[in-house]
Order: structure tokens, then sequence, then C-alpha cells
């Protein structure tokens, strides 16, 4: 079995009735003439990738949106309960909501979302801010982990500030039990987030980055050049998770490519699907850890 | 005269053959025009429409001659982040696979009927899949 981490559903068909929203996505996420896709063209994707499962993530934004959610908790589980066997849902909440905590709590407990996705510069917040401490508590109380934007952002408005890797390591210092991912290897300061991976088995990465070149090229640079590839075959191999942040970038060829890059097979299986399963804290095939 | 019908298609695979003759005559048979022109044309930059035998030894071949001369291993330029799109444009095999096969075909239409030779098939060419594509079949005349 093969798990993308990171996939944006914002452009799937059955949430998108509406244009106007569907417009304001396009202009949030930075992402324009993609369309909207049916389910079954995403899992024609899939298994073109030769991806099982994928990680769908939500975005709430809505404290800068006028109250708006862009892609909201209810959203994803409509999805989810569309195609269990193939997707794993995230929730969103916007920090600077007073009640985010609480919001969590249902999405988790009610929505049964297996985690949490946050944008520390899109949502203006720092993952040391003694507000997001609720956030986490409620994270640690569930067993759900964090997937943070990390690195270089091509969302609307979203700079890199709050996105660098260091901005991350009080937070995998304080709190050792909360498995979080800096999304996007940290691009491009990938060696520091292979840093703090090397300290904290806390904190894990995807491979959801493709700024330049083709995959193959981008992938020889990120994961064998920036990030010596025996790094991650030797030290990492457990923390580093195949993610493709789709629609932007192009989950076939990365499969393609980060299959062809020379990891050991069982490192390349931990990448595809093992370290995903451990950060998700269950196995989504059977609900047994 | 002009009518402009629409074929749609959902591809499932990276690169894909699809022969559309019978979709194309079932379109002209219930067109009001019964003589003229027949185009046949694709709204993407990353497929092709031709027209060849509709053997499966065939479409084997054509795969694999356009794959050996647009390898997906190259230097292309048309690998990198579109800031129009915000998102990275990685297919130029596919444009240049279009390219090759090209773009659209004509045929003739007498009293009704599309006049193709007996082995001439059409064949719409999916070269950056899976996606959900369509096709124009142009009917001009009276």
């Amino acid at each position: 079995m093969a798990i993308d981490i990171h996939v944006h559903p914002a452009f799937f068909a059955p949430i998108n009735e509406d244009q106007e929203k569907e417009q304001r996505r396009h202009d949030e996420l930075n992402l324009h003439k993609n369309g909207t896709a049916p389910l079954e063209h995403f899992f024609h994707k899939m298994d073109c990738a030769g991806i099982d499962m994928a990680v769908l993530l939500p975005e709430d934004y809505s404290s800068s949106m006028n109250g708006e959610v862009l892609v909201s908790n209810e959203e994803i589980r409509k999805l989810v309960d569309m195609a269990p066997e193939r997707f794993i849902g995230f929730a969103s909440v916007d920090p600077h909501d007073p009640k985010a905590a609480e919001k969590l709590e249902y999405a988790f407990t009610k929505l049964d979302l297996k985690g949490l996705k946050l944008h520390p510069s899109k949502q203006d917040f720092h993952p040391s801010d003694e507000y997001m401490n609720d956030i986490y508590d409620v994270c640690m109380k569930y067993n759900r982990p964090i997937i943070f934007h990390c690195g270089l952002s091509f969302e609307k408005g979203a700079t890199t500030k709050n996105c660098h890797p260091l901005d991350f390591e009080q937070l995998a210092e304080e709190r050792s039990d909360l498995r979080f991912s800096l999304a996007h290897f940290g691009w491009p300061w990938c060696r520091e987030v292979a840093m703090l991976m090397l300290k904290y088995p806390n904190v894990y990465t995807d491979t959801g980055a493709l700024y330049f070149d083709s995959a193959r090229e981008f992938y020889e640079q990120m994961l064998t050049r920036d990030v010596p590839m025996t790094w991650i075959d030797r030290s990492l191999r457990h923390q580093v998770m195949f993610g493709t942040d789709d629609p932007r970038f192009e989950m076939i060829r990365m499969s393609a490519a980060i299959e062809r890059l020379g990891f050991r097979e069982s490192t390349l299986k931990l990448i595809k699907e093992g370290n995903a399963i451990d950060f998700l804290g269950y196995d989504p095939r059977g609900e047994d850890k | 005269m002009i009518e402009i019908h629409e074929l749609k298609i959902m591809t499932s695979e990276y690169n894909q053959y699809f022969l559309i003759s019978e979709d194309v005559r079932k379109i002209v048979k219930e067109s009001k025009i019964r003589n003229g022109m027949v185009t046949v044309e694709t709204r993407h930059t990353t497929t092709g429409i031709c027209v060849n035998e509709g053997l499966e030894c065939l479409e084997s071949d054509i795969d694999e001659f356009l794959k050996r001369i647009i390898p997906e291993d190259h230097p292309y330029a048309h690998c990198h982040m579109l800031r129009d799109y915000g998102s990275t444009g990685g297919n130029p095999t596919g444009h240049l696979k279009s390219m090759i096969t090209g773009n659209h075909c004509h045929f003739p239409l007498i009293n009704g009927e599309l006049i193709t030779g007996s082995a001439q098939d059409i064949y719409f060419c999916e070269f950056d899949g899976p996606s959900q594509r369509t096709i124009s079949v142009i009917i001009q005349g009276e």
C-alpha cells in the first residue's frame, strides 16, 4: 500500500457546486486553470501513481476571510464518506478563532478526522505562540498528528514568515509526544528539517515539493544532494513521508521519480507507507494501532 | 451552415488511445448538414487527433515510436513553476507528442455520409492523462 500524505481536495467536484466559492479557492490558494475534478478522475490519477490512499487537507482561514472557511472539516468528512477506502481526512481550525480548540475536538470526536493541518504564515501565528497550546493539547489528548506548512508557500498572501524549520524547534523540544510534520521538506531549508528530524523523532516531513525542473531532477537535487540520500536512507528513514501537495504538483511523475532515486527498497516502503502509518498513529487499512 | 458538437472523454491512463470514428459518425448521422466537411479537433495541447488503421498492434507501435523519439527523461525547458497556474508545468512530452500527431483531421461529408478510406479510423490520443477531455466535431456545409 502507498499513501500520499499531502493532498488538497479544494477542487474536487463534489465540494464545488458553488462557482463563486470555487473562484475564491483559486484566488486564495493561487491555483489557476486547473478546473474541478470528479472523484473518478482523481482515482485514475492515484492508480497511475500507484497511490492507494490520500490524506485530504482542508483550509480554515476564517479569521481573515470574514468568517468563511475555504475548505471545511465537514467537506472533508463528506469526501471521506464517499470513498473511505481511499481517503483519510484531516481537520483545519483557525488558531485565531476563540473556539478553535473546541472546533478541533469536534472534528476529532464527531467527524472522526485523523489529524490537523495548519499554515503558520497564512494563518498568522507562530508555532510557539502561547494560545497554540490549547490546540496542541487537543491533538495530544486524541493522539492526532499535525501537518504544518513549512518553507515556501505559493498561496496568496503567504510569506515564509513563521514557516522556517527553526520556528518549530521549541515545539519539538517541549512536546516530544506530539507528532508533527514539517511539510514540503521545509524547502528550501531541507537541511534544517533534517537537523530537527535527527534530534527529534517526533518530527516528520513530506516530499511535497517540486519548485524547479522535472520531478526526477528536483527530487535528485532535494533528496540526494541538498539532503544526501544516505542521511535519509540511514538516519531519517522513519520520518520522511511521500507527499505531493496535489494539485499544485505532479503526483504521477513524483511517485515515479522517488522510486528511481536509489533508496533501499525497505526505505522506499517506509517513505511510501510505513512512516505515514506511524505518523497517523493507526493503520488506515484496519484501525489496529 | 456550421454545427459544433462536443465529445467528452475521461481518460484513465498517462498515455492512452481511443478510437472515436463511430462517435463521430453518430454525430454526423444526426446532423442536419448533408454535404460539406467534417473537422474533428481536440481542444487540448497535450492530446492528439490522428487518422490510422484501428489495430491494437499499430497502437502499440505508435505508442512505442512516440516514447522512443520523445523520452520522459530529457532536459526539456518546459519543466518549471508556471506562475499563471501556481503549479508546475512538467508535461513537455505531452505537448511534443501532440505536435507529432496533430490536433485535428478532416473528412468530406457527402449525402450524410462521412467519406473515409476502408482502413481509416480516427484516434483520440491522450498524452498527459488521466484527465477530462473535450473534442470538437465541426460540421460545415449545407
